[in-house]
């Protein structure tokens, strides 16, 4: 008996000492640009963002970050987005995710990209992520651990991101069937996983007085009818918003030649924007989502704002 | 799932574990049964097929060997003086074909498994314009493990007929005995005697065990995860790519492969003992140190232990016992002296031994080349000994001379790593390339001139690379001496303790090598 | 066991087999010494010693040897 108190003292104190790593890393998170790169770099820099500045949450794979700009939203409705997308997330990663943003920030909308709703990586990977990322969740010197290595390395080249977006601007032409949303009364399974997760996803937008809107990204390599059935009834079912944006991507003007990053996978810089546009007037029509440009206390949007303009005038003329 | 995985250590071991403890006792052996059948299908799925019907088949063998022996018993007891030697050579050759017949099914099963496509590939290359049919070569599926437990079924079989162990009776007994989870992907190999007893007792669970256990564990994890896997980002870059490496590079290669296979075989190796013990089990050590050796035929004896020991008590024993070697023994220590005749007696005996070695790692030539790389070396080690006596003692030095150690692990280390080059190399013929390039061009400036830091690990890889190494080199060093460290560790003040197991587990969660940047390395001797 | 003890002498004069009581646990005796003592036994004694004795308990002493070897020689 005094033995196993012996070991329940030894996990305490352990537990303890991987919370005191937490507050640290997260410091150093904070303060030090680029000591975490790679998938995790969303986490900590959504983080670091000032309190409660962030009023559309564009969450997903990497669909959603290469599809939504928010110094364009920014500049022509003066929504406040934050792309927090990772590339291939996983739902538990956007469960996770979603519940380390709304730490610190309280949006009013939570934008989701729905690609991420197929992806299955099988029983023991699904088993071992609903394990690792409340752990990482709790204690993000998990997460995080491999900030350690900034201080020999130093940081590393990171492209510059505007609210969790990058300027693409290489042009890869998607070449196939332009008719890739062929009519048909078939449905692609949703994982049982994703519906768990999802659940637990809305409960969460709920608590936290953020609404939920399902987008698909126009991507011909990712979506098909199937998926657009599937989506469409789990929509319904669960009385959540939907817009298939790959329904409209003619209206939207998105040429398959010009605005493909890599063959119908993504999109560029080209496409991103006409999307951007498109959801901006969704938003605005659908939402009442605050208009930040004239108010005080947002000079850091507008002056990334304007290097983004710069940025993208000089890839633009390359 | 893998060893080394965060869902085998803290979901499936404590699910494992807590169904066995709330289990009564008599269960306890099923449980364990029941785990490692499921462990093993989440690996192989169906295949599983191939270890049920060796455990049943090898069962059936042992029953039969022992049957036999108690007719033999039986028979004897009435049988007339005169007759008693030709009823006992009667049933010794029955036994001897009840035995060959088994071991040749299993290694039949194995071979087939694992060499066809070799051999239809060589008949092929070599006798395809002659032959009027061709060999296809086909898509095999192997069983995880099957080189590791058809070794143990061997020798549970051979055990039985020599009769060191009574052969067991009971079915699921010999099942665990084969399939314990722990070791089903890669070892330790054990006997009958290390394990076949103890799996089915059904022990309650220690604390201490726990403890231990876990211990163990993190250690494992410490050595494949903050070097391992590091390391394997570098190694693959210079063998994946090796003709644009210099000689420099390439002996580099050679040192961090070993480095990387040491660290990641024993580190799987504590992950499985420390599993076991959790368990209670305690299952048999895979090395001792083996970078103490100080000849190739010690580090043999330190590195994968039970293969070593398996192949000395199977092969070795046997073929040098057998008539023709023990004929040539006679005639040739009336012929040709003794040393000639030791000679000619450890080449028989070990040529067979370094040949299945070879062969074992897998179906290609560049494994048969290590396996007699290590062959020539050790008979080497044989003949020279006079010569080496002579030499000493005309400067007067005795062989066990305090300095010579050094220069006898130097010289170990050596054969050690271009043994490993090869083991690594992609194909015989690379490893030709690679070992020829290190007299090629060497220039050992390449290595900082850009060299190692090419390579896709950064400052900080190598800095974990390096700390974790004097780590283990420490760990290993108070080894050598015989200092048992869970023991003296017991004695020190618990702030001691305690702050080293911290700085283990912390070690583990924050330098290991996982998340972004890292890739999962599979665990390579389950390749075998 | 006088034989026993010449036939030891012969293989390694260097070890005290009177009180050596690990010849194979702290290999004194190497596999190869075994194999040539092996031999050398089966002759002087006339017996048959198979791979199943090859364990260290039949060879750690030469008390162990002898009992070895007696065992043999009733069959």
């Amino acid at each position: 008996m005094k033995k196993l108190k012996k070991v329940i003292l030894f996990f305490v104190l352990f537990i303890v000492l991987l919370w005191a790593c937490s507050i640290g890393i997260q410091a150093v998170v904070r303060t030090a640009q680029g000591a975490v790169s790679g998938r995790s770099r969303v986490f900590a820099s959504v983080s670091a963002e000032k309190k409660n500045t962030i009023d559309v949450l564009v969450a997903g794979d990497s669909e959603s970050y290469t599809s939504v700009s928010p110094m364009d939203l920014w500049d022509q409705t003066g929504i406040a987005a934050y792309d927090c997308g990772q590339p291939g997330q996983r739902i538990q990663e956007t469960y996770y995710m979603l519940k380390t943003a709304f730490k610190t920030q309280s949006p009013k909308l939570v934008l989701f990209e729905t690609n991420t709703m197929f992806r299955d990586p099988g029983l023991l990977k699904n088993v071992q992520l609903s394990l690792t990322e409340p752990l990482a969740y709790h204690f993000p010197v998990i997460k995080y651990h491999n900030a350690w290595k900034a201080l020999f390395d130093g940081s590393g080249g990171l492209k510059t991101s505007y609210k969790g977006f990058e300027i693409r601007n290489k042009i890869v032409s998607y070449e196939g069937d332009e008719e890739y949303m062929k009519e048909t009364k078939d449905k692609t399974a949703i994982p049982e996983v994703v519906r768990v997760y999802m659940e637990k996803i809305k409960k969460l937008c709920e608590k936290n007085g953020a609404d939920l809107l399902l987008v698909s990204a126009p991507s011909p390599k990712n979506y098909n009818y199937k998926k657009h059935n599937a989506l469409e009834e789990y929509a319904r079912e669960n009385k959540l918003p939907y817009v298939d944006l790959n329904m409209k991507y003619r209206d939207i003007g998105i040429d398959w030649k010009r605005d493909s990053y890599d063959k119908g996978d993504h999109l560029n810089i080209s496409g991103a924007r006409k999307v951007t546009a498109y959801i901006g007037k969704y938003l605005t029509d659908n939402y009442s989502l605050p208009d930040r440009r004239d108010e005080d206390g947002w000079q850091e949007w507008k002056e990334m704002a304007k290097e983004y303009f710069e940025e993208l005038n000089t890839k633009l003329q390359q | 799932m893998t060893y080394q995985s965060l869902v085998y250590g803290f979901a499936f071991l404590p699910l494992y574990l807590a169904a066995y403890q709330l289990a009564p006792r008599k269960w306890r052996g099923r449980v364990l049964l029941g785990s490692s059948y499921l462990f093993f299908w989440s690996l192989s799925g169906s295949l599983i097929i191939y270890l049920l019907g060796t455990t049943v088949f090898v069962h059936c063998i042992g029953i039969w060997l022992e049957w036999l022996k108690s007719e033999q018993k039986t028979a004897l007891a009435s049988a007339q003086r005169s007759e008693k030697k030709k009823i006992k050579s009667a049933y010794q050759s029955r036994s001897r074909h009840v035995l060959a017949f088994g071991v040749l099914m299993l290694i039949g099963i194995l071979a087939y498994l694992k060499y066809y496509n070799f051999f239809a590939e060589n008949v092929t290359g070599i006798f395809g314009n002659i032959l009027p049919f061709t060999l296809e070569e086909k898509k095999i599926l192997m069983p995880v493990g099957i080189s590791f437990y058809t070794l143990q079924a061997v020798g549970y079989m051979a055990d039985v007929y020599w009769g060191k162990i009574r052969a067991e009776e009971n079915l699921e007994k010999t099942a665990l005995f084969l399939a314990f989870f722990p070791q089903i992907m890669e070892g330790p190999i054990c006997r009958w005697q290390d394990t076949g007893g103890t799996l089915f007792e059904g022990k309650p669970l220690e604390l201490n065990n726990l403890t231990d256990g876990y211990i163990r564990i993190f250690w494992g994890l410490f050595k494949k995860k903050v070097i391992a896997d590091r390391m394997s980002i570098g190694v693959d870059a210079i063998f994946g790519n090796y003709t644009s490496y210099s000689g420099a590079m390439t002996a580099f290669a050679a040192v961090a492969y070993t480095v990387q296979l040491y660290m990641e075989f024993s580190g799987c190796m504590d992950i499985i003992i420390g599993s076991g013990q959790l368990f209670g089990v305690k299952l048999p050590e895979n090395f001792r140190q083996p970078f103490c050796a100080q000849s190739a035929a010690e580090f043999w004896r330190r590195w994968h232990i039970t293969l070593g020991t398996w192949f000395k008590t199977y092969i070795f024993y046997p073929v040098s016992m057998s008539g023709p070697v023990k004929k040539w023994n006679q005639y040739g220590r009336k012929h040709f002296g003794k040393y000639v005749t030791m000679l000619g007696t450890s080449a028989m005996a070990l040529f067979p031994v370094w040949l299945c070695n070879g062969l074992w790692h897998g179906a290609r030539w560049s494994y048969i080349f290590y396996g007699m790389y290590y062959f020539t070396l050790i008979l080497l080690g044989i003949v020279v000994v006079p010569l080496r006596d002579r030499i000493l003692g005309i400067f007067h030095v005795s062989p066990g001379a305090g300095g010579l150690k050094y220069i006898r692990i130097a010289k170990t280390w050596a054969i050690i790593f271009v043994g490993e080059l090869f083991f690594r190399a992609d194909g015989l013929r690379a490893g030709l390339h690679m070992f020829g390039s290190m007299f090629r061009d060497f220039h050992i400036s390449d290595l900082w001139n850009g060299g190692i830091m090419n390579l896709g690990m950064s400052r900080a890889d190598l800095l974990a690379i390096a700390a974790g190494c004097v780590v283990v080199a420490a760990v290993g060093a108070v080894k050598e001496r015989g200092i048992d460290i869970r023991k003296s560790l017991a004695q020190k003040p618990v702030f001691l303790r305690w702050g080293l197991y911290y700085a283990l587990l912390l070690a583990v969660v924050v330098i290991a090598a996982y998340g972004d940047g890292y890739q999962a390395v599979d665990m390579i001797y389950a390749g075998f | 066991m006088e034989k026993l003890m010449n036939i030891l002498m012969e293989i390694d004069d260097s070890i005290d087999y009177e009180n050596e009581k690990a010849l194979i646990d702290d290999r004194l005796l190497d596999s190869f010494g075994v194999i040539t003592l092996v031999s050398e036994l089966e002759d002087a004694f006339d017996i048959d010693i198979e791979a199943s004795e090859m364990t260290p308990e039949n060879f750690n002493s030469a008390g162990s040897i002898y009992k070895m070897i007696q065992r043999l020689q009733e069959n």
